[in-house]
């Protein structure tokens, strides 16, 4: 595996900007490094929605706000003297319910070396209730070194 | 309009007579209108409304408008009829606090997947005139199966070398009725207490109202265990412990209790039971600390659960004799 092929993994949450400026500060301006980001959606359920028409706004609305997270963190790492012909963003929507396992696939099939992803602070029950994509992550991501920005 | 239900009444079951004549709805979705002797017309079936459901909480009576007592006029036999009501409320779980949705396509929808599957309520499900998903549920003749456990007469050790060994084993399947639910991308979505009960007739344990959803990050399943654990901890101990009520319990014994004995959710309770009856079997106490506040390790699906629970079944039943 290339580890200097990285993969971060982004939401729109404070956590992945963090993750991007990190990564950005390390690698910025060293050369060799090729550097994606993936916005993964797993859309909220249909049964959330008393119509279709609320539901599909809201999945309209999700679709909008990535590719708008993904431009402004492509933005931050070319501003941290990164290529811009070394970067690059990637939108995945999903119908499984593992957004983790949809990055280690993406990490898999694409060669990723690293795969870096942002943490928010969660707490025990919060994590046993909903689960958390960066445990999964550090728990079964395989051939490639892991990444967890707090 | 009280003329044509009279008129139905009369053509279809005579022998019935009601205080009040009401009106006949098809179209179902200004739920709070109807009440006592209205008729809700679906499909040529005519349902009588008796009353609204209510859920007794902290004593107090909660009517749920949207949920219906009636009578099949055509059978005769009592239904319940869950009406569209599309409510965002927050459910509270300790100190966290869950966005739920009451989802009836879901319901809808489980319900289907579920028919012939004695292990949760049945029904089937029908749009009003105006496209509202009506659903129809038999009644469960039954009594809640925590209300049933804490009346048996009996102090803890009897109950759980006697009765508890039996309701293990109903539990179990009532969990692997619900790991069914998840490997069809399913959930429950409001295990709790009140909601699994025990037919009079045959003591069968049924699931009901799966109407809840809720938005997760990564695990679906999570809620639904965490109900299965707590439901598990309760039948174990016939009953909640607290910090308050074990005095009274176990009489003078010492007990030294630490953060980690309690449960992860619900920071009063206990869920080291081993430590107030040593005759717990180690195996089974510790499916229970996955649920405390020292758990490291979660399960993630009913099978991983069951795997660790299904085998205290013959650990218990081996300890019975040992004790007898």
């Amino acid at each position: 595996m290339n580890y200097k092929k990285i993969l971060i993994a982004a939401d729109a949450s404070e956590n992945a900007r963090r993750a991007v400026d990190y990564v950005g500060r390390i690698v910025g301006r060293s050369p060799g490094f090729e550097i994606t980001v993936l916005y993964v959606i797993r859309h909220a359920e249909r049964d959330l929605f008393p119509d279709d028409k609320s539901w599909q706004a809201r999945k309209r609305h999700e679709k909008e706000e990535a590719l708008h997270v993904l431009r402004e963190l492509k933005e931050l790492l070319s501003t941290k003297g990164l290529e811009r012909g070394t970067l690059s963003t990637d939108l995945l929507e999903i119908t499984d319910f593992s957004i983790a396992q949809a990055i280690m696939d993406y990490q898999k099939n694409g060669g990723f070396g690293t795969i870096v992803v942002g943490r928010r602070g969660m707490s025990k029950a919060e994590e046993f209730l909903f689960g958390s994509i960066s445990n999964k992550i550090v728990h079964y991501a395989k051939n490639c070194a892991v990444w967890i920005i707090e | 309009m009280s003329k044509e239900v009279k008129e139905l009444v009369k053509t279809i079951r005579p022998g019935l007579s009601l205080g009040e004549y009401g009106r006949v709805y098809r179209d179902t979705s200004a739920f709070m209108k109807i009440s006592y002797g209205d008729v809700i017309e679906l499909k040529g079936q005519h349902y009588l409304v008796l009353r609204d459901e209510s859920e007794r909480s902290f004593g107090i009576e909660d009517p749920k408008y949207w949920v219906k007592r009636c009578i099949h006029l055509e059978s005769g036999d009592r239904k319940i009829l869950k009406l569209v009501f599309h409510e965002k409320f927050t459910l509270k779980l300790g100190d966290l606090e869950i966005p739920c949705y009451r989802s009836p396509r879901k319901e809808a929808r489980i319900l289907d997947l579920v028919r012939g599957d004695k292990r949760f309520m049945q029904g089937q499900s029908y749009h009003d005139a105006k496209g509202n998903v009506v659903r129809i549920l038999d009644v469960v003749r039954g009594k809640r199966l925590d209300h049933c456990v804490f009346e048996i007469e009996k102090g803890h050790r009897d109950y759980f070398f006697q009765d508890f060994p039996r309701i293990l084993g109903k539990f179990m399947d009532s969990c692997r009725a619900i790991g069914m639910l998840h490997e069809k991308r399913e959930i429950h979505g409001d295990i709790r207490r009140d909601h699994l009960w025990r037919e009079y007739k045959g003591g069968r344990y049924v699931w009901i109202d799966f109407d809840y959803a809720y938005e997760f990050e990564e695990s679906p399943f999570g809620l639904d265990i965490f109900g299965l654990g707590n439901l598990l901890i309760y039948l174990a101990g016939k009953q909640i412990y607290t910090a308050a009520n074990i005095e009274r319990i176990i009489g003078e014994r010492r007990v030294k209790l630490e953060e980690n004995d309690f449960s992860l959710l619900y920071r009063n309770r206990i869920v080291n039971l081993r430590k107030l009856f040593p005759y717990i079997p180690q195996e089974l106490n510790l499916v229970f600390l996955h649920f405390s506040q020292g758990a490291e390790v979660f399960y993630e699906t009913v099978e991983e659960f069951l795997r660790e629970l299904e085998p205290c079944l013959d650990i218990i039943i081996e300890r019975k004799e040992g004790w007898s």
